[in-house]
């Protein structure tokens, strides 16, 4: 059960999301109009503000993400399992992230061979990503999986109300 | 545009609070434990000899009648408890430390790890004169700091009876991590024998403590695995260098027993937690002479600080804690379940032991002891050559042999190796060397391109014969992730830049056979002034083991960032660990002045003479 819903879940996600860095949201597929909501989120060394976030089932939110660290970060969101296989990945692969260059279009790959919403920020860089949240589904965790970064403390909840 | 809305979210306390209260986190006093100390980001803190907190504390040393490990015991008690209280300060406080001496014989505290005027140091005959009994010594210092420290007595062998309680410094500003709930782990190792005793009967025989010797029965399995002159060989070279290869710690677990926060592994402290908090352990190796390995099984540890330093998070599942050192963990139990903390000693002749659990009364498993292993060639580090069988040393590490003369090799005594010059790799041939694997030293290429005008290493860059990415002597680092002084990297370059104006060496060096322990062949009794550095000098300082054992080498008012190959983010440490052979260097920047100690903090090594006064003028 947990799987389909799961397997539905990064469907979606896969054709909405989009992540744009310095380059700019020019080729950008989501026209601003369709944007419910800009949030704001600040990525330090090792956390993010806010700490966690509610949303609407279908609703698309533009994230800007500042990095106010001294370390790269990445910005994920998917479950936790998800979450988890995704740091288990970048653990195995020495800590490098594999995605070439900071603030690009970034899928992270989770578990099943699926793919997650995500954008890596460089210090002092602010990035975009847009993501419209599925209809139907449990509670999403936004996440850095570059190793040790997690369990130091970033990762917060997205909750879907009502 | 429909509803677009910005929202930015400054971190607040309540929204903290908020998050707190989101991953379940109960109340102290649900849990009931003592809520004597609570931070504004929420967490609770337990040490179970008591709290004081700053920024003024007063402190009563006794020696008395105290149980430990269930039986009659007589340590040194502070304010009542022996080891000593969790001692709590603040960044930006004016510590006011008052200690009274009710001890028959002079006492002492040294703030470990702390950076502060000469006086308040507390070396007797360095800093100060010592706290005769009967007397209050009022320590006045700012505290310019933060984090995982500790404090012991600085007077002969006091440390020993349990002279040493934990000091913690909670940040000005936020730390690089977040956590729902903390607690103190204070590792020792008590013996029932008078500390004296101890002393004598390592001087009488090396070996006494040291039941784990290799037997007639270890010869003849070496002779089939071997063969008889390979065997007889290796026996042969152990035997001139007065060591043998089971010398991992010098005294053991037939004599100590080793205690968390005070406990005996059978009585077993217990650190309360709920499932799915972030939990920070402060785990300290207050210890007189014993190594730990410390592992949780079933819970990933992120390394987040190093002698009170912070570093970039290392995932790990286990980690060798030197003597003094401080380590800082930070695990996230997802399960109601009860987990050990396992901390081994180093020659595996023992362990210390605490649980953390959801409720008090729950243990669980306790993993299978490893066997004590042998110190294999790469112990030979610098030494140790003289006639041996090339043809033999099929995968050794070279690592520390650097310019050695081989010729000056045979018989040798450990206490003659101050004169070798390990500073320049240039002059090996190594074409006479056939069957030996160099591919153990980690970038030596590209360190040597690296050297710098005058024949220096750029700053950061690691020693040849260094060995910063091996945990040491009887870890297997394909069984579990274990952490390495490789691993620790700072979040942001330390203050001082400058590239060292000069190197300094220090050859580590010791008798095994006659307990003598010194620096460059010489005792602290024997040498006739301090060390000396210029005020203000950006230096190196290359410490050379040229022991057989572990050293946990201790610079009191300075830092030593230790250069471990991370450029600009070396981390920067109080304690060095240097391993048997190794070559170890770390910068310092000159700029406390006054006279400092400098030691090794084995605590019996220190006594025999492992010491020098370092005068920053």
């Amino acid at each position: 059960m947990r799987k389909t819903l799961l397997a539905l879940l990064l469907g979606l996600t896969a054709t909405t999301a989009f992540a744009a860095g310095e380059h700019g949201g020019s080729h950008d597929a989501t026209g601003e109009a369709d944007i419910d909501r800009t949030i704001r989120f600040e990525a330090g060394d090792m956390w993010f503000a806010p700490e966690g976030l509610d949303i609407a089932p279908g609703e698309t939110l533009r994230f800007e993400i500042t990095n106010t660290g001294h370390l790269e970060h990445e910005f994920v969101i998917g479950d936790a399992e998800a979450q988890e296989a995704h740091r288990r990945m970048m653990l195995e692969m020495g800590g490098s992230h594999g995605h070439g260059e900071h603030g690009g279009h970034d899928m992270a790959e989770g578990a099943h061979g699926g793919q997650m919403p995500s954008v890596t920020i460089a210090p002092g860089e602010t990035a975009v990503l847009v993501w419209t949240a599925p209809a139907n589904v449990d509670d999403l965790e936004y996440a850095c999986n570059i190793p040790g970064h997690y369990e130091a403390g970033m990762s917060g909840t997205i909750e879907f109300q009502g | 545009m429909a509803s677009s809305r910005v929202i930015t979210q400054p971190l607040s306390r309540r929204q903290l609070l908020k998050g707190g209260a989101a991953l379940g986190l109960g109340s102290a006093a649900a849990l009931g434990l003592r809520p004597s100390w609570a931070d504004p980001w929420g967490q609770t803190s337990t040490y179970a000899k008591g709290i004081e907190e700053g920024p003024e504390v007063s402190l009563a040393i006794r020696r008395e009648s105290l149980p430990i490990a269930g039986q009659e015991a007589h340590p040194i008690s502070i304010n009542g408890g022996s080891p000593g209280p969790l001692i709590r300060l603040r960044e930006g406080q004016d510590a006011v430390l008052r200690v009274t001496n009710l001890l028959d014989e002079p006492t002492s505290i040294h703030w470990h790890g702390l950076i502060l005027p000469p006086g308040m140091d507390g070396v007797p005959g360095i800093s100060f004169a010592g706290i005769a009994p009967g007397e209050t010594f009022t320590y006045r210092f700012p505290v310019r700091q933060n984090g995982t420290y500790w404090y012991h007595s600085h007077s002969g062998l006091q440390e020993q009876l349990g002279h040493a309680g934990p000091l913690i410094i909670d940040a000005a500003e936020r730390e690089p991590f977040r956590y729902d709930r903390e607690h103190v782990l204070l590792l020792t190792d008590w013996t029932f024998e008078e500390p004296m005793a101890v002393f004598r009967n390592l001087k009488t025989a090396e070996g006494y403590y040291n039941f784990q010797e290799r037997t007639v029965a270890d010869f003849f399995a070496d002779v089939r695995e071997r063969g008889f002159a390979a065997t007889a060989e290796q026996r042969g070279m152990w035997a001139r260098m007065r060591m043998s290869s089971r010398d991992i710690a010098d005294v053991t677990g037939s004599t100590y027993t080793y205690l968390i926060n005070g406990h005996s592994p059978e009585e077993n402290w217990t650190a309360l937690f709920r499932a799915g908090e972030r939990i920070r352990l402060r785990i300290i190796n207050g210890s007189a002479m014993s190594y730990f390995d410390v592992r949780i099984p079933g819970l990933r540890m992120t390394v987040v600080a190093a002698d009170g330093q912070p570093v970039q998070p290392v995932p790990v599942d286990e980690f060798r804690i030197a003597v003094a050192e401080t380590y800082d963990v930070l695990v996230a139990p997802e399960n109601d379940t009860a987990y050990t903390l396992f901390a081994e000693s180093m020659d595996r002749s023992g362990y210390a032991r605490a649980t953390l659990a959801p409720r008090e009364g729950m243990t669980a498993e306790l993993p299978e002891r490893r066997r004590i292993a042998d110190r294999g060639m790469e112990a030979m580090g610098a030494h140790g050559m003289a006639g041996m069988d090339h043809s033999t040393m099929e995968g050794m590490d070279h690592s520390g042999i650097g310019g050695m003369d081989h010729s000056t090799m045979e018989g040798m005594d450990h206490s003659g190796m101050g004169g070798m010059d390990h500073s320049s790799m240039e002059g090996m041939d190594r074409s006479n060397m056939p069957g030996m694997d160099h591919s153990n030293r980690p970038g030596i290429s590209g360190e040597q391109d690296r050297i710098a005008a005058g024949g220096m290493l750029a700053a950061g860059a690691a020693q040849p014969g260094s060995r910063y990415d091996q945990a040491g002597i009887g870890i297997d680092p394909d069984e579990r992730r274990v952490l390495v002084y490789r691993d620790l990297k700072a979040f942001t370059p330390w203050p001082d830049r400058r590239e060292p104006g000069r190197e300094l060496e220090l050859h580590l060096t010791g008798n095994m056979e006659r307990y003598m322990w010194s620096f460059d062949g010489r005792k602290f009794s024997e040498v006739s002034g301090p060390i000396h550095f210029a005020k203000d000098e950006r230096l190196r300082l290359i410490l050379i083991n040229d022991t057989m054992m572990e050293h946990p080498i201790h610079l009191h008012g300075m830092w030593m960032e230790l250069e471990n190959g991370q450029g600009e983010l070396i981390p920067r440490k109080h304690t060095l660990n240097v391993k048997p052979g190794e070559r170890v260097s770390a910068l310092i920047t000159a700029d406390a002045v006054g006279s400092w100690a400098f030691h090794c903090h084995l605590l019996y090594h220190m006594d025999a003479g492992m010491f020098r006064v370092v005068e920053v003028s």
